[in-house]
């Protein structure tokens, strides 16, 4: 589960299964990151970016959106993954919740 | 005052640490002062937390307490020795004249939980990042700023370093979830930063 070995870790997205040719599957659990006053802006650019493989400008994007908006869903999937996504972003100081999106 | 870098790459790999002796000293000592914090958590909710840790330990399950517990028991103890860790690491190399890359993400981690928990303490928000005129926590004012400061040295290193994005990642999720909040406010309620 630890993920701070620095930037030569893989983000998780290439472990996962290609799924582009099947029919898109039920996507249940959005992970939601809430906008907190302490964080720097550049550190949840920077988070987004290592832990889900992000572009710079997506992440940057998402970032503002938690920033002026005050949340953005950075991902979502089945019940698992939305909790592992949860888990390493806590891990990383940020803070995120999931929610089911039916 | 001097505005040289105080961490950079080595060219013999690993980082160079170029701190006065008053910085090293702060960073060994101010982690150990959150690690004996941290000594006392266990399976509590985030609710029934000290304040000054429940934003290192914060909720996945806003609305479900049942979901809430199970989450905190699969993953509390990992995130606690998590941020164990690497304040553990900080405070043993805050002496060091170099970190390998390994070390440098413990610094990045612990100067992120040490800014969550003095951030908290001094009501940090984002209109009054700055002291209050009283001059109350004077210390922990300056230490919070000086934090940051460091920290924003390591992510300027560390962005530089990433690998290239993940083919396809940006469509995972849309841009916009939700679209425009209504009335210029946040999804919360609180006003939108003035700063756009």
């Amino acid at each position: 589960m630890r993920d701070t070995t620095g930037s030569t870790a893989v983000p998780t997205e290439v472990e996962r299964p290609e799924t582009a040719e099947v029919p898109a599957p039920e996507l249940p659990w959005l992970v939601i990151v809430w906008n907190d006053p302490i964080n720097l802006m550049t550190y949840v650019t920077y988070v987004f970016q290592k832990l889900f493989g992000y572009s710079r400008a997506k992440a940057h994007k998402l970032m503002l959106d938690v920033h002026y908006k005050g949340r953005a869903v950075v991902s979502s999937g089945p019940k698992e993954r939305a909790e592992l996504d949860v888990a390493r972003l806590h891990q990383h100081g940020l803070w995120a919740t999931m929610e089911h999106s039916g | 005052m001097s505005f040289r870098r105080r961490i950079r790459p080595s060219r013999g790999g690993g980082y160079e640490l170029r701190l006065a002796t008053e910085e090293r000293d702060l960073l060994a000592a101010l982690p150990l002062q959150l690690i004996s914090l941290l000594d006392d958590v266990g399976d509590e909710l985030p609710g029934d937390l000290p304040d000054a840790l429940r934003r290192l330990l914060p909720p996945a399950y806003t609305t479900d307490p049942d979901a809430e517990q199970a989450y905190v028991s699969l993953t509390r103890k990992d995130l606690v020795e998590h941020h164990r860790e690497s304040l553990e690491t900080m405070s043993a190399t805050a002496k060091a004249t170099r970190l390998d890359e390994e070390q440098l993400m413990a610094w990045l981690a612990a100067l992120n939980d040490l800014r969550l928990v003095l951030g908290s303490m001094l009501g940090v928000t984002e209109e009054e990042a700055d002291p209050p005129a009283d001059n109350m926590h004077q210390a922990e004012w300056i230490a919070y700023h000086y934090l940051g400061g460091l920290q924003s040295e390591l992510i300027d290193i560390l962005e530089g370093e990433l690998p290239d994005p993940v083919p396809g990642a940006d469509d995972q999720v849309p841009d916009d979830h939700w679209g425009e909040p209504p009335g210029d406010l946040r999804w919360d309620g609180t006003p939108q930063p003035g700063d756009r």
